[in-house]
């Protein structure tokens, strides 16, 4: 028997265009077992095309998105057995109630752990008696929330999962995130809430307009990032000119900011020649990387 | 290297609150009461545009097509004379109101509108209900109504766009009647009367959509108004009753139009009144909570024990189900009144040979008999249950459009195997309610003594099905091909070929023409047997479509609204 390991997600240069639109252009990614990966981007960047994609909601214009080898569009079935989604736009029908809906939805996903459900309906405080139409957004979410843990699935996909949850609600989900991937439950995640992802992420993939730009694990990434450096100096301020990676510099009163990529040698070596009292190296936090990611993506869009 | 002041955010000074304020941008000047009012009413006008063009086109096309056409149709004063002795007869005022001066050209027109007002009134509740319940249920109306306007003068924008498109009925009747040779005070009369009698059932679901939280359920108040207006007509055309009972409904308003009566503009006061009540009281409860209705609802205390959906074949079921029920006691109501009336229809109109001669041309066989107006009645059921079929699968395309199906299709639960699941409860609907109005009619016709058989009854119902089919299978193939046009296709198809079949033959249209509608090739069960080609060839293309619909949604995106 080959032991070759089948992916739990795989996508293989995997393309969607909406006409001339390229929502989706050739990603390619995988995701192991027991995984958890962040999909990050600015809003239009192909996160939610992504996951429908693979879930089979979308056919790929070109290459292929498989669940466990296999693709949601050709055979859903056997794909979607191992899969619980978590939409963040929930549209329930208005006239069942929030326990039909459950039920349904339990059903349709070939079985759900019964008692796991009572649970998480008392820990999400979900009032299942009272009819679709009258819940609202969060109310809404919960039920995707306690549809798709209940099932128990290998691997959960969520997109935006606590887009309007309550902060109480939201540490209750992420305790939740936290238990799932203990048991060993592969997580797809988007968000937009990045200590979401900074505290259950292993790994995250940034995609913008439609590209896979960045990849890997929050240290991968913050690595091949400027870190901050702020210093204070007395008397004449340190040359900084012309030091290989230095950029965004601001001096002034006796303090200096600035951004460094890669070595930091010739800037130490820089700085060392002034009167420097105090230094602090700091790595970019998660909001400063996508802060980076989504201005840029600004700024095409307004040059374009 | 740049270096640039100001110093790092650290050392930036402390803001006060009114620091702040002074940095805000000035306030953007308000737009005037007046542009925002507008602004709504442009908004309500473009979502009623469509619909409102058809209504108007449709109504004004058949009504001037019977003016177009009532010369060709009575050529002799014998035949103008026989149509004449209708007036008073209770079965014909049963179904089209109060019948005056039928041996003229406004007679003969005014006659038809105890028909095409109640498709008027059904127009009018509708278009009020989904701009107004409709918008708010769904999330709608909530930015509209967070706008720099009070819910009162919102409700005034929605209602002005209504009464544009009534008032576009009324000019739309008025100038096509009076120049197709009718008279044209009688003619401006009755675009009057269509407008204001449309707006009246418009503002009914105003003041419905005020007093209730779901669409649905403020339809069916509209419905039950519209079903009692027409119980009323039914007691006001029986024999013996005065005449003042037809004021007691507007839809009786239309039959004192004849200038025989000199009553016009009692008429036309009457609907103004009315609508002016509607409106008032309308307007009165608008000032509420967004979702609210003033009657309350039963959100949250479900009574009874719920019944568990385990699967999506018993969701398929449960909301089949619902839109079934309501059908189904509409169409076997329907039934049941024909039936009720067979027997004084058929009597009356067997003193008429002209009559029965001028029906049997356009193919309404045997009207002096029971079961031919049962099957007459079938026609209309036709009718009905290819719209209740088309109702089917717009309901199917929401599904997808609402995103609620997302819940499903990330399941494992293949698309094919969902779409066929709804198919199969649909078509089983369809046939269960050609049963129900067959069972209707025969139960009518025996209660008065004129037992159509049994089996006579259910076939007429069942020669129904094919067409309903039909159109059930076309509307699939639209889901799966061009999903966002399912409904505006496939109910524009229904009634392309139902106008098709009922004014093609009066405007005298080529036999090859007329016959592309189904319901030209749909059999007078149980005068005669039914057409097993026409139904073979109906039962085939529903067929095609279904398989075309199933393998294009099959290989498609899913498509949201």
């Amino acid at each position: 028997m080959a032991s070759t390991k089948v992916p739990v997600v795989r996508f293989d240069e995997t393309t969607k265009k909406f006409g001339s639109l390229v929502a989706l252009d050739r990603l390619s990614l995988d995701i192991d077992q027991g995984e958890i990966v962040g999909l990050l981007g600015p809003n239009g960047a192909g996160k939610t095309t992504t996951l429908r994609t693979l879930l089979g909601l979308m056919r790929p214009t070109s290459g292929r998105a498989l669940i466990n080898g296999v693709a949601a569009w050709d055979d859903p079935v056997t794909a979607l057995a191992q899969v619980a989604y978590i939409p963040g736009d929930v549209a329930v029908w208005p006239q069942l109630t929030g326990g039909q809906i459950l039920d349904l939805l339990g059903g349709v996903s070939g079985g759900i752990d019964e008692g796991y459900r009572e649970q998480l309906i008392e820990r999400f405080a979900f009032d299942p008696s009272k009819k679709g139409r009258s819940y609202s957004k969060g109310n809404r979410q919960k039920i995707a929330v306690i549809a798709a843990l209940s099932t128990r699935a290998p691997l959960l996909v969520m997109d935006e999962p606590t887009s309007g949850l309550d902060p109480l609600m939201e540490a209750t989900f992420q305790a939740c995130l936290r238990e799932a991937k203990q048991r060993g439950q592969t997580i797809l995640l988007s968000s937009h809430i990045l200590s979401e992802v900074e505290a259950v992420c292993d790994r995250v993939a940034v995609l913008r307009q439609g590209v896979l730009v960045e990849h890997g694990t929050l240290a991968d990434l913050r690595h091949l990032h400027a870190h901050t450096v702020e210093a204070t100096y007395v008397g004449t301020p340190p040359q900084l000119e012309g030091i290989p990676g230095v950029q965004d510099v601001q001096i002034a009163d006796g303090a200096i900011r600035l951004q460094v990529a890669g070595s930091t040698d010739a800037l130490i070596k820089a700085l060392a020649a002034a009167e420097v009292p105090s230094i602090q190296l700091r790595e970019p936090s998660l909001d400063e990387l996508f802060h980076a990611y989504y201005e840029d993506d600004a700024t095409e869009r307004a040059s374009a | 290297m740049t270096t640039s002041t100001p110093a790092p955010d650290t050392t930036r000074p402390v803001t006060t609150a009114s620091d702040r304020r002074a940095d805000l941008p000035p306030r953007r000047e308000h737009a005037s009461r007046s542009s925002v009012w507008f602004t709504l009413l442009r908004h309500h006008l473009r979502l009623l545009r469509g619909g409102a063009t058809a209504w108007i086109l449709a109504l004004t096309g058949i009504s001037v097509g019977v003016v177009a056409t009532f010369e060709d149709r009575y050529t002799t004063q014998a035949e103008l004379d026989a149509f004449a002795d209708l007036e008073g007869v209770p079965a014909f005022e049963a179904m089209l109101g109060r019948l005056v001066g039928l041996n003229t050209l406004e007679g003969g027109v005014l006659s038809r509108w105890g028909m095409f007002g109640i498709l008027a009134a059904v127009w009018g509740m509708f278009a009020a209900v989904r701009l107004l319940r409709g918008a708010e249920e769904v999330g709608h109306l909530e930015q509209l109504r967070a706008g720099a306007i009070t819910p009162r003068a919102l409700l005034s924008s929605v209602v002005a766009a209504l009464l544009a498109t009534h008032l576009v009925l009324a000019v739309a009747i008025g100038v096509t009647h009076s120049a197709a040779g009718m008279d044209p005070a009688t003619a401006w009369a009755l675009g009057g009367a269509a407008g204001l009698l449309t707006a009246c059932f418009a503002a009914a679901g105003t003041l419905a959509s005020q007093l209730v939280s779901t669409r649905r359920r403020a339809v069916g108040i509209v419905g039950a108004a519209l079903g009692i207006s027409l119980g009323l007509r039914l007691i006001a055309a029986a024999g013996g009753t005065p005449d003042w009972v037809w004021w007691t409904t507007p839809l009786g308003w239309l039959g004192f139009l004849h200038e025989i009566d000199a009553a016009q503009l009692t008429v036309l006061g009457a609907y103004a009144v009315l609508l002016v009540v509607l409106l008032a009281a309308a307007f009165v409860l608008a000032h509420r909570d967004l979702h609210a209705g003033f009657l309350g609802s039963s959100d949250d205390t479900p009574r009874g024990a719920v019944r568990p959906i385990r699967g999506q074949a018993s969701l398929a079921r449960r909301l089949t189900l619902a839109s079934s029920r309501t059908w189904g006691a509409v169409i076997g109501l329907l039934a049941l009144t024909f039936g009720l009336l067979a027997r004084d229809f058929s009597e009356a109109v067997a003193d008429l040979p002209t009559m029965v001669e001028l029906a049997d041309a356009v193919g309404w066989l045997a009207i002096d008999t029971a079961e031919g107006i049962v099957a007459y009645t079938f026609t209309i059921i036709a009718l009905l249950l290819a719209v209740f079929a088309v109702g089917q699968a717009v309901a199917i395309r929401e599904e997808e459009a609402s995103w609620r199906i997302e819940h499903l299709m990330v399941r494992p639960l293949s698309r094919t195997t969902w779409l066929a699941t709804r198919i199969v409860h649909s078509l089983a609907a369809m046939v269960a309610l050609a049963l129900v109005a067959g069972v209707g009619a025969w139960a009518g016709t025996a209660i008065v003594g004129t037992p159509v058989s049994f089996v006579d009854a259910l076939a007429a119902g069942l020669n129904t099905v094919s067409v309903a089919w039909l159109a059930f299978g076309l509307g699939i193939a639209l889901v799966g091909v061009v999903p966002r046009l399912t409904a505006p296709l496939s109910y524009g198809l229904v009634l392309a070929a139902y106008l098709l079949d009922f004014v093609g033959g009066m405007l005298e249209l080529p036999e090859a023409v007329l016959e592309l509608s189904p319901f030209a090739h749909l059999a007078s069960v149980p005068v005669v047997e039914m057409n097993l080609t026409a139904t073979g060839v109906s039962l085939a293309v529903a067929a095609l479509g279904i398989v075309v619909g199933l393998v294009a949604f099959r290989r498609r995106d899913l498509q949201e609204a």
